[in-house]
């Protein structure tokens, strides 16, 4: 039973994908779209490496943020010395934080 | 039902990943990946990884992955001509994963494949859980900072290391001297006649 509804819901996913958005491709429709004039140029701009800087930031972080969920629901019970390990936890973070800050990696030029 | 329900276009997605022509649905098929893999794990009873892992792995890993491919600007590879090319060693690969599934699958509590052992131990109920037990995050907080602290404070210094890392890497020659960057308002504020002048030597001028 596992093994029939297991192949068939793939099988139905692509079925209605067929079904329903058949695309068919013009060589118009495949153009870039610039307000009914010829496309003047490639549709593709430099692209910025501060995007990439804030996505790998918040990775990290919000890794961090991870680890401090469980922390933060039995804080009460685990006393002084789990809070300072914590806080070395944060405070190495902060540490990348603040030399990414100082090497001007974050700036949105 | 659920289980089936979630496992198949969990495979199936990880399939697509390889053969998708336009490399942009190669990111988003490995965040239906994620997300069944999430539901699993809600059916195995992980609450707190099943709700971590759409945060961090959609959120962050694939938004990474996302960032490559538009960085590259992967083309559409042609790669339909060249499969065969590579199909011994990957068939290799893909077998020895395929037997180490097997080998971890063995465990009864994993019913996979229907059996007729398999159909009879889901329906064993603990109740000592339904009084007032631990919930997911509360054993993790117990146990993590407790017996496995050092397991705890190594994931930041790896995370301290990517992060300087990367920052090396990209700012690494425009940081010791100027970073070479402009304002904008300034560069459109400077009037050209007081900045550009005509060479001697240019040949319109007479």
């Amino acid at each position: 039973e596992f093994l029939i509804i297991s192949s068939a819901i793939p099988i139905l996913a692509f079925i209605i994908f067929e079904v329903l958005a058949s695309i068919r491709n013009g060589s118009e429709k495949l153009s870039s779209y610039e307000l009914s004039i010829e496309p003047m140029s490639g549709a593709c701009l430099q692209f910025r490496i501060s995007y990439y800087m804030f996505a790998l930031v918040f990775v990290v972080f919000d890794v961090e943020t991870v680890f401090l969920y469980p922390w933060a629901m039995s804080f009460n019970v685990l006393g002084v010395p789990i809070f300072i390990k914590a806080f070395i936890f944060v405070s190495i973070l902060i540490v990348g934080s603040v030399y990414a800050w100082k090497k001007r990696g974050l700036e949105w030029s | 039902m659920i289980l089936s329900v979630l496992s198949s276009p969990a495979l199936v997605s990880g399939l697509m990943v390889a053969r998708a022509k336009n490399p942009v649905h190669s990111v988003l098929f490995p965040i239906l990946v994620f997300r069944d893999t999430s539901g699993l794990l809600l059916l195995l009873g992980l609450d707190f990884s099943a709700m971590i892992f759409p945060v961090v792995h959609i959120g962050a890993i694939a938004v990474s992955f996302l960032f490559v491919v538009m960085m590259f600007h992967i083309q559409i590879a042609e790669i339909h001509e060249e499969v065969l090319r590579y199909l011994p060693v990957s068939g290799i690969i893909g077998l020895i994963f395929w037997w180490e599934m097997f080998f971890i699958l063995d465990n009864e509590t994993i019913p996979l494949l229907p059996t007729q052992r398999n159909t009879t131990s889901l329906r064993y109920t603990v109740y000592a859980v339904k009084v007032r037990s631990w919930t997911n995050l509360e054993t993790l907080g117990n146990l993590l900072y407790t017996y496995y602290s050092v397991w705890f404070l190594v994931p930041s210094l790896i995370l301290l290391v990517a992060m300087i890392g990367a920052i090396v890497l990209t700012m690494h020659r425009t940081t010791h001297g100027a970073v070479k960057r402009q304002d904008v308002f300034q560069r459109n504020a400077i009037s050209f006649r007081r900045t550009i002048m005509r060479r001697p030597t240019d040949p319109i001028m007479r």
